[in-house]
């Protein structure tokens, strides 16, 4: 049978009315826990997984996969309406989205963001429906030193993300990294940084990091300044959404769908540093390059389109190698293996109906999403109508809840409360904390991926960059660094040059 | 509480002597290289605090602390560089630095943001000790207050619906076991989840 031939049967099967209902269930709790601060969509996944048990094992994947689109686009209600990102990969939605919106431009925003994330995820789903199998062969490829050198690239494109203050963004990168280095060490089992506290010892989650540091300090100046969240849709210019502003921006979507599907397939890689290294490289050919940061819709559309565009390019090391590329889609391997699916090539030998009817699933949630994100916009846009004070109030319990919902730990209540306090002071000051929350979430993986490299080549610190792939993609990091870079340097001689002159 | 705007020159407003008031600008305006001087020093520090009972005996390639040491030395050394930055700026009359507060300056209320941060360390603290459903009652109750919603007919149902709401979520359907407190507020928590049919 051919592809196309599977994948009719896949929609046949995915459009029958039990599976249909459960699509659309899990796309609906995927996108309303991805819209609430500090429960996450991974968090909404994990929950849902003891409900898995009483379904079939395609099902099962059906619902959590709903979830996980419906949950990776929901984060950035959010982070366009209030500027608490949902996901960490809707952190860039809050540098362009929510100028838009102060702008009251809500609706121009939910349009661009929910257009464009179901754009890259549709380009996403098909891409893993008709690539699997040769993307999975160079994913094979992919050893330790690849998977570090992915890495330095995510770490490295928040030097983009720096508007004019680059090594303030390094220092809070490497702090954030420094955080993320609490705990055992990936090689040697061994405690750092525990100071004598048994809790510490299992480390610092970069959940609990992002929901202290986004949504403690920013309800807080909710209440301090008095802001009023109404949405002000006929207070800005051109706030209606037009189907003009998405061709406007139809190549920072492309740019971005083609930048997540690459980036998603990478595992380890997942959504975060494909939104932020599409920012990152939207900036640069932007010809508003300098006015990012300010509500520009292509910095909005871009990451959009990346994150969602890693579902299901995610997914394909899932399904061809059973390797899970992300946080997500380890719990669907989790699933898979509760219901006695192994995943990897002979899947799709044994059982090519379930393998289609999960791609089939994934073009539909991706298609039913802009419904699903519109409706639930507008629930978000009501929400905004109530006080701020009472809204602020269900914001901090959500963020406890989604703290101590990580490790069923009150440490971890504590953990949050702490960075909720530092980014307060942190937004008071003007020192960003996007970047530290980046270090919190790659830094960790880096290191695994450094030290493992390093152990697997007798210490020889020359394989990150004789491999080739390794080797070219820490080349493209170096060329990252210098692109974003040559703008501020250049400015910076000029200036030099007019005073000497 | 709203923040003073204190005159750019406020030598005759506080009525303080000249050498004093010198002295006390200087100190201002050496504040914007604090926080560089602090994390040079922190970083530098920390590094002879990674292992909290002695450090492991590594005899081939990278210790546990190799990776931390790198990322402590890095940030020692931007942090470093920050603060060159910061200093070549004091000894610049007009340039700013680096660092750049949100321009909400003159509306932001610190006494009220300050309070409202104690609330919400208050509400983790006894968050284990009184339970979620009693906490998190009081809690959303004083924050509204706080926050300027005044009417008891919209504090109390916003409230109790609000937390019965959450308590069905988490604790009924997703079974997270959310504190019930210690001693007293556990059997109260205890009685008012089987009063809900949670439990």
């Amino acid at each position: 049978m051919s592809s196309l031939e599977l994948l009719a049967g896949g929609f046949h099967a995915a459009f029958q009315f039990t599976a249909f209902a459960t699509i659309v269930i899990g796309l609906l709790v995927g996108v309303v826990a991805g819209a609430l601060p500090g429960i996450s969509f991974v968090n909404a996944m994990a929950m849902a997984l003891p409900f898995t048990y009483v379904m079939e094992p395609t099902q099962s994947m059906l619902f959590l996969g709903g979830i996980y689109v419906g949950g990776v686009f929901g984060g950035s209600i959010s982070a366009i309406i209030i500027n608490v990102p949902g996901t960490p990969a809707s952190l860039p939605a809050t540098w362009d989205g929510y100028p838009m919106t102060r702008r009251g431009e809500v609706k121009r925003a939910l349009m661009i963001a929910v257009t464009a994330s179901a754009t890259g995820g549709l380009v996403s789903a098909l891409v893993l429906a008709f690539l699997s199998a040769p993307f999975a062969s160079f994913a094979l490829k992919f050893s330790q030193p690849e998977f570090f050198a992915a890495t330095v690239l995510g770490l490295v494109s928040v030097i983009a993300i720096a508007k004019d203050q680059p090594i303030i963004t390094v220092v809070s990168l490497l702090a954030g990294i420094a955080v993320g280095t609490v705990g055992v060490d990936p090689l040697y089992g061994q405690a750092r940084f525990s100071f004598g506290i048994p809790q510490m010892e299992s480390g610092i989650r970069f959940v609990v990091v992002m929901i202290g540091l986004f949504a403690i300090g920013e309800v807080v100046d909710l209440i301090a300044t008095n802001r009023d969240l109404r949405p002000k849709h006929s207070e800005g210019k051109g706030a209606r959404p037009r189907l003009s502003d998405i061709f406007k921006v139809k190549g920072a979507i492309l740019r971005g769908t083609g930048l997540g599907c690459m980036i998603g397939m990478i595992p380890g890689a997942g959504a975060t540093p494909g939104a932020v290294i599409a920012y990152g490289v939207e900036k640069q050919v932007s010809k508003r390059k300098a006015e990012f940061g300010t509500g520009v819709e292509e910095g909005l559309a871009a990451p959009e389109a990346a994150k969602n565009a890693t579902t299901g390019a995610a997914m394909v090391p899932l399904l061809t190698l059973g390797i899970p590329g992300s946080a997500a889609t380890a719990i669907m391997l989790a699933a898979m293996m509760l219901h006695g699916v192994n995943p990897g090539p002979l899947l799709f030998i044994m059982d090519p109906s379930m393998v289609y009817t999960i791609f089939a699933a994934m073009i539909i949630a991706n298609v039913l999403m802009i419904g699903a994100g519109i409706g639930v916009a507008q629930i978000f846009s009501t929400l905004m109508r109530t006080p701020p004070a009472i809204l602020a109030a269900f914001i901090i319990v959500l963020s406890v809840i989604g703290a101590f919902g990580v490790r069923n730990n009150i440490f971890d209540v504590y953990v949050c409360l702490a960075f909720g306090v530092l980014g307060w002071g942190m937004k008071r000051i003007g020192f960003p904390s996007a970047p530290m929350v980046l270090g919190v979430i790659l830094g960790p993986l880096a290191e695994r991926y450094f030290l493992t490299s390093l152990a697997n080549s007798h210490q020889d610190w020359t394989v990150f960059f004789t491999r080739p792939i390794s080797g070219t993609i820490l080349f493209l990091a170096l060329l990252f660094v210098a692109w974003s870079m040559w703008a501020p340097i250049t400015s910076m001689l000029s200036r030099l040059r007019y005073r000497a002159g | 509480m709203k923040t003073e705007v204190v005159p750019p020159s406020g030598r005759e407003a506080s009525g303080a002597s000249p050498t004093g008031q010198d002295r006390a600008t200087g100190l201002v305006r050496l504040m914007p290289a604090l926080l560089p001087a602090v994390l040079v020093v922190l970083a530098l520090v920390l590094q002879h605090f990674v292992f909290w009972r002695g450090s492991p005996a590594v005899t081939k390639g990278l210790g546990p602390d190799a990776w931390p040491d790198l990322i402590l030395n890095g940030l020692a050394l931007f942090s470093a560089v920050w603060l060159g930055l910061e200093l070549w700026v004091l000894g610049r009359a007009g340039r700013r630095s680096a660092l750049r507060a949100p321009d909400d300056d003159e509306i932001y209320r610190f006494g009220k943001a300050v309070a409202g941060i104690a609330l919400i360390v208050l509400y983790g603290i006894l968050l284990p000790l009184t339970g979620f459903a009693l906490t998190t009652a009081v809690f959303i109750a004083v924050w509204c207050v706080y926050g300027g919603v005044r009417k008891p007919l919209v504090v109390l149902p916003v409230s109790l619906i609000g937390t019965w709401v959450l308590l069905w979520v988490f604790m009924g359907i997703s079974l997270m076991p959310l504190s019930r407190g210690r001693g007293v507020f556990d059997q109260f928590s205890i009685w008012l989840l089987k009063t809900l049919g949670i439990y």
